[in-house]
């Protein structure tokens, strides 16, 4: 069995903020999922697909595996249209 | 005396901005709206940019005249030294002579003001009031900060939290030159107060504080968004870098062998080398590398090809240098990479054969960054060791070929800023990893029936 908190304090430097982290935030960073790159940032160091495997929930895991971060071009996008339609409930 | 600079008088910086577009062998392809499946248009645009910044996003004029407005502001520290890397080269011991571009002595330390000055202004001319953007460890926030504050413009900057809280430094930087630098996610956005009704404890994230602050743009009359890299008019704001440094060349005498930048978000990579790209086109034989990290592994392994950005097939189909959008690491089929887009107008010069990408480990880049500041010096910033670390590479097959060669490279920012990533690898924190090619086959599978550009 291993400990939830086993690598949470080990550092790492982030290639998406640009300053270093701890495996603590990367298991936290997409709010209820880890961040999706937490495998490639961390399997150099230790075995964190077995960790993460056995230290999630089945439906944390089944989430995290599918989840998907755009290019910046397709964010924007995406994010145009929900601000839009944001505004346009916010009117009616 | 040995020449160690190379400058250019205040009325000798270029006055026009290149536009590759207007020299590309074939055209750019525009990237694909996920609602529609059709090429975006200004339009789709026009929510977040002013259109003054759009129409040079999609404009194929080859030069576009720099306004005078943002020639004062560049003067304060452009045109930037040309220097040479004597002891660099003394210490590699290779046929090199090695040039580069000091884009770390800008005010905010990089080459980010570039962009941001004339970005800021055209939103000034357009009528804009406010601009708001987001970032990280505060590199591209800090300068847009200081180029909003030139034009009087307020500045929003959402900083993720985390970075917020540990990189004090460069939201400091922000506050004097009077920006307002928020901790995302922050209750000023419905999609901030969201994640903080669910975590109030949320360390935030990028993907967050990009949501607020588009989500600030968008509802705010008179504001509009600003982004730092990847888009076509960054490319283009950059390219004063490799058009002072061509001037610079001449008038010593000298062409480059080699032109060399970091390829992380393409602005820098960019800003070198286009010019030296059209002289390419044009029959020059110049080399250019752009360098990036083993862990991105986009340019120097994926195949050019129509993707998703996203496994749910979701987003539009974008012309890019791909592994795949299920693409993810070995041995599972979840997390990984998922920015493996690189800046369209990169990418594409890669596919035309007018650019190659080299890839370098980490420990490698920081290896050179530290040589780099024991013989030159500067520390430079971790993305700039990523060149210095193909400067290295340059200069080692130099040696084995027994042939000199002149290596121009863009010296992105100084360091002093990120000194803790130099401790982690100067305390043995960092280690290496290289994609095996068996996984890069098995991801590419999945891109086997799209459409090739």
């Amino acid at each position: 069995m291993i400990e939830k908190n086993a690598y949470g304090s080990m550092e790492i430097r982030c290639p998406k903020l640009g300053h270093e982290l701890t495996f603590a935030y990367c298991c936290r960073e997409a709010g209820d999922l880890p961040c999706a790159r937490i495998i490639r940032c961390w399997e150099s160091f230790f075995p964190v697909e077995s960790f993460l495997r056995e230290t999630l929930d089945a439906g944390i895991w089944d989430a995290f595996c599918r989840q998907a971060t755009p290019d910046k071009m397709t964010t924007l996008l995406d994010l145009i249209e929900k601000a839009k339609a944001r505004r346009r409930a916010d009117r009616t | 005396m040995k020449t160690m600079k190379v400058l250019l008088e205040d009325h000798e910086i270029p006055r026009q901005w290149y536009n590759i577009q207007a020299d590309l062998p074939t055209p750019l392809r525009p990237p694909l709206h996920p609602a529609t499946g059709k090429p975006v248009g200004p339009e789709d645009l026009a929510p977040i940019f002013p259109m003054n910044l759009i129409e040079q996003e999609v404009s194929s004029e080859r030069w576009i005249d720099i306004p005078e407005e943002v020639l004062e502001k560049y003067l304060i520290w452009r045109p930037t030294p040309l220097c040479r890397a004597r002891n660099f080269e003394k210490l590699l011991d290779a046929p090199v002579k090695i040039y580069y571009k000091m884009e770390g002595n800008s005010p905010a330390g990089s080459h980010k003001p570039n962009t941001a000055i004339p970005q800021a202004y055209y939103n000034k001319v357009a009528g804009v009031k406010h601009l708001s953007t987001e970032t990280g460890a505060g590199q591209w926030g800090s300068a847009l900060s200081m180029a909003c504050q030139m034009f009087g413009l307020g500045c929003r900057v959402f900083m993720v939290k985390v970075s917020y809280e540990q990189k004090p430094y460069r939201r400091m930087m922000m506050n004097v030159w009077g920006a307002e630098c928020i901790p995302s996610p922050s209750n000023l956005t419905e999609a901030g107060r969201n994640v903080l009704a669910e975590h109030p404890d949320s360390p935030g994230s990028l993907g967050i504080a990009i949501s607020e602050a588009i989500e600030d743009a968008v509802s705010h009359p008179n504001a509009k968004y600003s982004l730092g890299s990847v888009l076509n008019h960054v490319m283009l704001h950059q390219t004063i870098i490799g058009l002072e440094a061509q001037k610079q060349m001449e008038k010593i005498g000298v062409y480059p062998d080699v032109v060399m930048g970091c390829a992380g978000g393409g602005s820098n990579f960019a800003g070198i080398s286009l010019p030296y790209v059209r002289d390419k086109i044009h029959g020059k034989e110049v080399k250019i590398v752009g360098a990036e990290p083993t862990s991105c592994p986009t340019l120097t392994r994926g195949p050019f090809a129509y993707d998703f950005g996203d496994l749910a097939k979701m987003t539009p189909l974008l012309p890019m240098y791909t592994l795949g959008h299920d693409y993810v690491p070995a041995p599972i089929h979840a997390g990984g990479l998922r920015y493996h887009g690189m800046a369209p107008i990169v990418s594409h010069l890669v596919k035309e054969n007018l650019v190659e990408a080299r890839a370098y480990h980490q420990l490698d880049t920081f290896e050179a960054g530290v040589m780099w500041a024991r013989s030159e010096g500067f520390i430079p910033a971790p993305e700039t060791d990523h060149v210095i670390a193909a400067v290295v590479d340059e200069a080692r097959r130099a040696k084995e070929e027994g042939k000199e060669k002149v290596i121009l490279f863009n010296w992105s920012g100084h360091g002093m800023v990120d000194l803790a990533s130099y401790d982690a690898y100067l305390t043995g924190k960092l280690i290496p990893y290289e994609l095996p090619d068996e996984e890069i086959a098995r991801a590419l599978r999945a891109i086997e029936g799209f459409p090739k550009p």
